[in-house]
């Protein structure tokens, strides 16, 4: 803080921003508690009923998450090698046409979902018996590409590539020097875009909900189609756990790279 | 504790030649400045010697080995940034420590050895912070330590010590030589500072556009140096243009505005009559002629001088206290104005006339 005085003003503008932000979560959080079948607030009484109830077998709503996580990490970790390897290539070397080959790269955050999906689905009848996972899977490692590949490029872009040579004059040889200095260097990057992809992915609804097949589905998925048959206090309990393990992977992300990698 | 030699070594970016057919032999031990303006080559030469960028043509060697094949990391060359290259996620004594590191030495040998790299460069108790944590200068002194720490063969410095205050900065060529000399590392060292070159080096290379203009020992560049151009780089002040006069076997006479200089001969000069010449002096070699003494017997400096010629008159233009000598301009006695520099001046104010003696074997003389 620059100066300790503060206005009134800017006090009272900045308390109801902050509130308007916070206000629906702490509806659903308190909601989730409420003993009686529609959702009412204040809730008259408590009852942990809802969260017993995401869990029963016949909601699927267990197997949905484990989807979800599935493809989240399979397609993020996959996409970090690719991601990695493209943002890597385009920084360090000088070549006619990086910037197109980093449009290229970032090109899917561009196209809206629904047109990728149509594509897909095309694609997907073309070849036939394509398993359900690998559908959505397929579709998810596309589009979160460009938050890898971004993400890194941003740090690599200010990179001095002198401590490469540094390392090197120490002899350290090159894969000593990419492990030990470039990567090093690169990881708050790469961890902050690999959040962002991850976090996209799992609750992405427009592309899964056209892939999926009745047999795969995601845990947003599964929400959508369970909201349409029940307005419960199931959802408002489903929604108080995942924003709370947003609020975890926030706190660790904090504490490993520093939020401000996601300020640029 | 490795020769190094460079033959006709040629770098080019696109159409631009940086370092243009650059010969070089530098025996084991021995420690080279590399001196010469902003951009004229002198990076690019400490990259291709590391190996960081192949040359255009020409070769590197090393014991007499070419060294083309052999990757950068294999060559057990140190070399100091200029931009310091300090690992900005590793601590000073993880920077320090990583050269060690990686040639897997016991722990106990790497905490002895940055240690006494940390005495050296004083900055004992600083271990533990980041780069970002450090001032310039300290942060330069860290990247001195990790380049000496390893002891490579060959030593390349550029501009190691521009950061540093005057007192440090002697300090740290102090050891520098120390350890180069103790330990026999083969070192260039890189700077814009021609005093700096003169005490450090046994040998001073200058350059300019990616040509080196002169090779010699420190006395000789200093003294005299091969071109004006040299000489400008090396410090002289004032350049007086003329033309030849009269030939005799050891001294040239030289008419410049009018006045008649005598000019001892170099090996170098081949001036004929008539020919256009440069002359160029050291400020501090100029002698103010005290004005009551009309026999001209007067000391400068620690010698007693009888002069019978180079004597001009000229006028006072201004008068710059420089600490340890006081900088005159002086008009009137050529076309240029000449910076007269001693140590004590007493002579008249800005506007007042006085006499200056350029004696006849300090003035350098070139072909223009
Ligand atoms: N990667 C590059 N691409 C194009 N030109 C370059 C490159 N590196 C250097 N140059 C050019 O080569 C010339 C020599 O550069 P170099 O860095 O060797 O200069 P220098 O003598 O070290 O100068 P300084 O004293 O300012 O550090 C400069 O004109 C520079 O612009
Ligand atoms: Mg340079």
């Amino acid at each position: 803080m620059r100066d300790k005085r503060s206005n009134p003003f800017c006090m009272i503008v900045a308390v109801l921003i902050m509130l308007f932000l916070v206000a629906p979560l702490v509806v659903i959080v308190i909601a989730s508690f409420t003993p009686t079948a529609l959702i009412t607030f204040p809730p008259k009484g408590f009852s942990l009923e809802w969260y017993g109830n995401i869990f029963s077998k016949s909601n699927n709503f267990v197997s949905g998450l484990l989807n979800s996580l599935k493809i989240g990490l399979g397609a993020t970790v996959l996409d970090i090698f690719i991601g990695v390897t493209a943002a890597l290539s385009i920084c360090r070397y000088d070549f006619k046409g990086k910037n197109i080959l980093l449009n290229y790269f970032t090109s899917p955050m561009y196209v809206p979902s629904v047109c990728f999906a149509f594509v897909l689905l095309q694609v997907y009848s073309q070849v036939g018996r394509v398993p359900g996972w690998a559908r959505i899977f397929i579709g998810h490692f596309i589009i979160i590409l460009p938050y890898i590949v971004r993400n890194t490029v941003s740090v690599l872009h200010v990179f001095n590539w002198t401590l490469e040579d540094a390392a090197t004059s120490l002899g350290a040889n090159p894969v000593q020097v990419f492990f030990k200095v470039t990567i090093p260097l690169a990881k708050p990057g790469i961890l902050a875009g690999a959040l962002l992809a991850f976090l996209y992915s799992f609750d992405e609804v427009a592309l899964s909900s056209l892939l999926s097949t009745p047999r795969f589905v995601t845990l947003p998925i599964r929400i959508m189609n369970y909201m349409e048959m029940s307005f419960d206090p199931t959802l408002a309990a489903i929604s108080t756990l995942l924003i709370l393990c947003s609020l975890i992977l926030m706190l660790l992300m904090e504490k490993f790279v520093g939020l401000d990698m996601f300020m640029r | 504790m490795a020769s190094l030699e460079l033959k006709q070594l040629t770098k080019k970016f696109g159409d631009f030649t940086a370092v243009d057919s650059m010969d070089l032999q530098v025996a084991d031990g021995e420690m080279i400045a590399l001196l010469g303006g902003s951009g004229c080559g002198k990076t690019t030469t400490l990259r291709m010697i590391a190996g960081f960028t192949e040359p255009f043509s020409g070769s590197i060697l090393v014991d007499g080995k070419d060294v083309a094949g052999i990757p950068a990391y294999k060559r057990n060359i140190g070399i100091f940034f200029q931009n310091y290259a300090l690992f900005p996620h590793m601590t000073v004594f993880e920077n320090i420590a990583f050269g060690l590191k990686i040639q897997k030495l016991p722990k106990a040998e790497i905490a002895e050895r940055v240690s006494e790299m940390l005495e050296l460069v004083k900055l004992y108790g600083m271990e533990k912070r980041y780069p970002r944590e450090l001032s310039g200068g300290q942060q330069q002194r860290v990247a001195l330590a990790r380049a000496l720490v390893t002891r490579p063969s060959i030593l390349l410095l550029d501009e190691p010590l521009s950061n540093l205050d005057a007192k440090l900065r002697v300090e740290m060529q102090v050891e520098i030589k120390r350890i180069q000399k103790e330990l026999n590392i083969t070192t260039i060292i890189v700077t814009h500072d021609h005093e700096e070159a003169v005490s450090l080096a046994d040998r001073v290379i200058v350059m300019n556009a990616g040509r080196i203009l002169q090779v010699g020992t420190p006395k000789e560049v200093f003294d005299d140096p091969n071109s004006a151009f040299v000489a400008d780089f090396m410090g002289f002040s004032t350049f007086i243009k003329g033309s030849v006069k009269l030939e005799l076997p050891d001294r040239l006479i030289v008419e410049c505005s009018g006045h008649d200089l005598s000019v001892k001969r170099s090996v170098r000069d081949d001036l004929r009559e008539g020919d256009n010449c440069i002359l160029a002096i050291r400020s501090e070699n100029i002698a103010i002629v005290p004005e009551d003494n009309m026999e001209n017997r007067f000391v400068s400096g620690s010698n007693e001088i009888y002069a019978q010629e180079n004597i001009v008159k000229g006028r006072v233009e201004s008068i710059t206290y420089k600490g340890h000598s006081t900088r005159v301009e002086v008009s009137g006695c050529f076309e240029e104005n000449v910076y007269p520099a001693p140590n004590d001046y007493t002579g008249p104010g800005a506007g007042g006339e006085l006499r200056l003696y350029f004696p006849s074997d300090k003035l350098c003389i070139y072909k223009n």
